[in-house]
């Protein structure tokens, strides 16, 4: 079976070097690595500076990038699609704060001094979880049904 | 991953570092108690240390070229054990990252976290993108995924449950200045579930096939969502029943800004549970079986800016069709007085059906409540100080999972001083009221450290 696994990557590596080498691949330059200037405290508003443009890579205007409160709160496809623009000013450990896989502790206690940032499971969650878990469990799955369910099964079995 | 395997990849990251131009450290040591005094039992006090690291190095020997490792240890230092005694750690990403300079082309080797398409997943493995001419771009991923603790050791390389490898890729066609379309496949394991090492008759494997759009024609205008589909082989349902459907997810969310510091947004989902937890590898909680139907729908109504005062209302409806509905509505502020006095308050109310118990004294139990928090910060030069208190009060003292208590509070106070502008510590100082512990005093003693040239780290 791993003789399989590496086998099967060996392909995909190799597929994807011949696609970088031939002419299908976008000559476009890539998009910046790092935000070139810092950026103050707080959710930033991308097109507070860069107005109605478009971005290159993502070719979405900035606007789209905005850390409103709607987009705190639903940044799944965002991430998702053009990871390489968050990471343009987040670490990757700025994700692990919450989508950490196996954690071993709330994110709000791990976070406890910063509650501005939207750290989920805040209070008596082992409590809570019972309730929310009724009322939606498809809620819980979106983090906890394929990965972090250690503690899950100790209950659930 | 096996131990071996965990070892070669922290020392082959590790010794990456040497190579770096820039090389970022960072960690945090906390050392925690709580104390729980629960009616009818000894109080406890639990002393867990814990420690967080996390390394990332760019310009391994060439542009391009970066490294990035994180993972905790914990261990307990009191008698009575949280953890039943066990030291515990885990290494949740180690991977060696290659971005090109041309056509946003990345490949990924190692453990990483992959969102792409229908799942949030850790792989052992590889992943790659690249853009397309005509605004195409094509990503993949491939590897093991990362397990925990599978039901019997003796099942966890390949069982119903838990698949020895899992594989996506995504295409998508990116249009300037109007969004973008994709579709998307994930799979996990690639034999049937009649030559696993323990024949099963039902397949739960995942295989989905699903589309996701994101428009923007206009900055004020923003719509995205997503549908997936289960395209996996299932036995047919049993006489009289329908077959369940095959449509795993819609969820779909549109953002209008509007004139006066306004914005307004409104989003729809369904989950059909058989087809959207297929793939699970906890199937007592998340039951395949279970034709359970989920569909919601809620509004935003957005306020202010983010730099003074930002009002959120908000209205959640949801239906469970095994359930009943449930509707939430509420309000946040956020006030960022100055760059250094930040503040919040919100309160919701959350109406919900009854539950129903199989029991002649209680048949019945609401779980309706109502969540009121409140907090504060202040950030000086080298001094912070932040308060966070939250309060839930039910309306049904018979709900069995309070315990017999009509409300739960808790209450986080906290202060930090940078020491150095690598050094910094805090500590944190809570008391609350759980369902179980009649009274929990909590504190956190917090250190975090930042070396390194990196400018991104922990943003």
């Amino acid at each position: 079976m791993a003789r399989r696994i590496v086998y099967q990557m060996s392909v995909l590596v190799v597929g994807f070097g011949l696609l970088m080498g031939c002419g299908v691949v976008s000559p476009e330059s890539s998009f910046v690595a790092t935000h070139p200037q810092e950026l103050g405290p707080g959710r930033p508003m991308c097109a507070d500076c860069h107005g109605d443009d478009v971005m290159k890579g993502s070719l979405k205007p900035y606007s789209a990038f905005n850390h409103t409160p709607d987009f705190v709160r639903n940044h799944r496809f965002l991430a998702g699609s053009d990871g390489n623009t968050c990471a343009v000013c987040h670490a990757p450990s700025f994700c692990a704060d919450c989508h950490g896989g196996k954690t071993v502790m709330k994110p709000a206690t791990k976070l406890g001094e910063r509650p501005d940032r939207m750290s989920p499971h805040r209070g008596d969650w082992m409590t809570l979880h019972k309730i929310e878990g009724r009322e939606d469990p498809s809620s819980c799955y979106q983090c906890h049904g394929r990965a972090n369910n250690d503690k899950c099964r100790v209950c659930h079995q | 991953m096996k131990r071996p395997s965990y070892v070669a990849l922290i020392a082959t990251v590790m010794s990456a570092c040497a190579w770096g131009q820039q090389v970022s450290v960072y960690g945090t040591t906390l050392a925690q108690t709580w104390k729980d005094e629960t009616p009818g039992f000894d109080a406890k006090t639990y002393t867990p240390a814990t420690q967080f690291l996390g390394i990332d190095a760019t310009g391994l020997g060439m542009d391009g070229l970066s490294m990035h490792l994180y993972g905790w240890g914990t261990s307990d230092l009191g008698y009575v054990k949280a953890s039943g005694g066990k030291a515990d750690g885990y290494l949740t990403y180690g991977y060696l990252d290659y971005r090109f300079s041309q056509a946003n082309g990345e490949l990924k080797a190692g453990r990483f976290s992959i969102n792409q398409g229908g799942g949030f997943e850790q792989v052992d493995g590889i992943s790659g993108r690249t853009d397309l001419r005509g605004g195409f771009a094509v990503s993949f991923f491939a590897g093991q995924p990362v397990l925990y603790r599978p039901d019997d050791p003796a099942l966890s390389k390949d069982y119903a449950y838990q698949r020895d490898v899992i594989y996506g890729g995504r295409l998508s066609l990116r249009l300037k200045s109007l969004g973008e379309v994709g579709v998307f496949y994930v799979q996990d394991g690639s034999k049937s579930p009649k030559d696993l090492p323990v024949p099963e008759p039902v397949d739960y494997t995942r295989k989905q096939l699903g589309a996701d759009i994101h428009l923007v024609p206009v900055a004020v205008v923003d719509f995205s969502g997503r549908t997936i589909f289960d395209v996996a082989s299932h036995p047919d349902p049993g006489v009289g029943m329908a077959k369940p459907s095959r449509i795993a997810e819609h969820d779909y969310r549109v953002r209008v800004k509007l004139p006066g510091d306004f914005s307004v947004s409104g989003n729809f989902a369904e989950r059909n549970y058989y087809a959207y937890f297929a793939g699970t590898t906890l199937p007592s909680l998340f039951r395949q079986d279970d034709r359970d139907k989920f569909r919601g729908y809620g509004a935003d109504l957005t306020w202010g800016q983010a730099s003074g005062i930002q009002v959120v209302g908000d209205y959640k409806h949801t239906h469970r069709e095994s359930y009943g509905d449930t509707n939430r509505f509420g309000a946040d502020l956020r006030w960022a007085v100055t760059d250094s006095y930040m503040a919040g308050l919100g309160a919701h109310r959350t109406n919900a059906t009854e539950a129903l118990m199989v029991d002649p004294i209680t048949p019945a139990f609401s779980l309706s409540n109502t969540e009121v928090r409140a907090w504060a910060m202040y950030t000086a030069e080298k001094l912070t100080a932040s308060a966070d208190a939250i309060l839930y009060s039910f309306q049904d003292k018979k709900n069995p999972f309070l315990n017999g208590q009509s409300s739960l509070y808790e209450v986080v106070a906290s202060l930090g001083y940078q020491i150095t502008p690598a050094v910094r510590v805090s500590g944190d100082v809570g008391f609350g009221t759980t369902a179980l512990a009649k009274n929990q005093a909590t504190a956190l003693l917090r250190a975090d450290y930042r070396f390194g040239f990196g400018r991104k780290g922990g943003r």
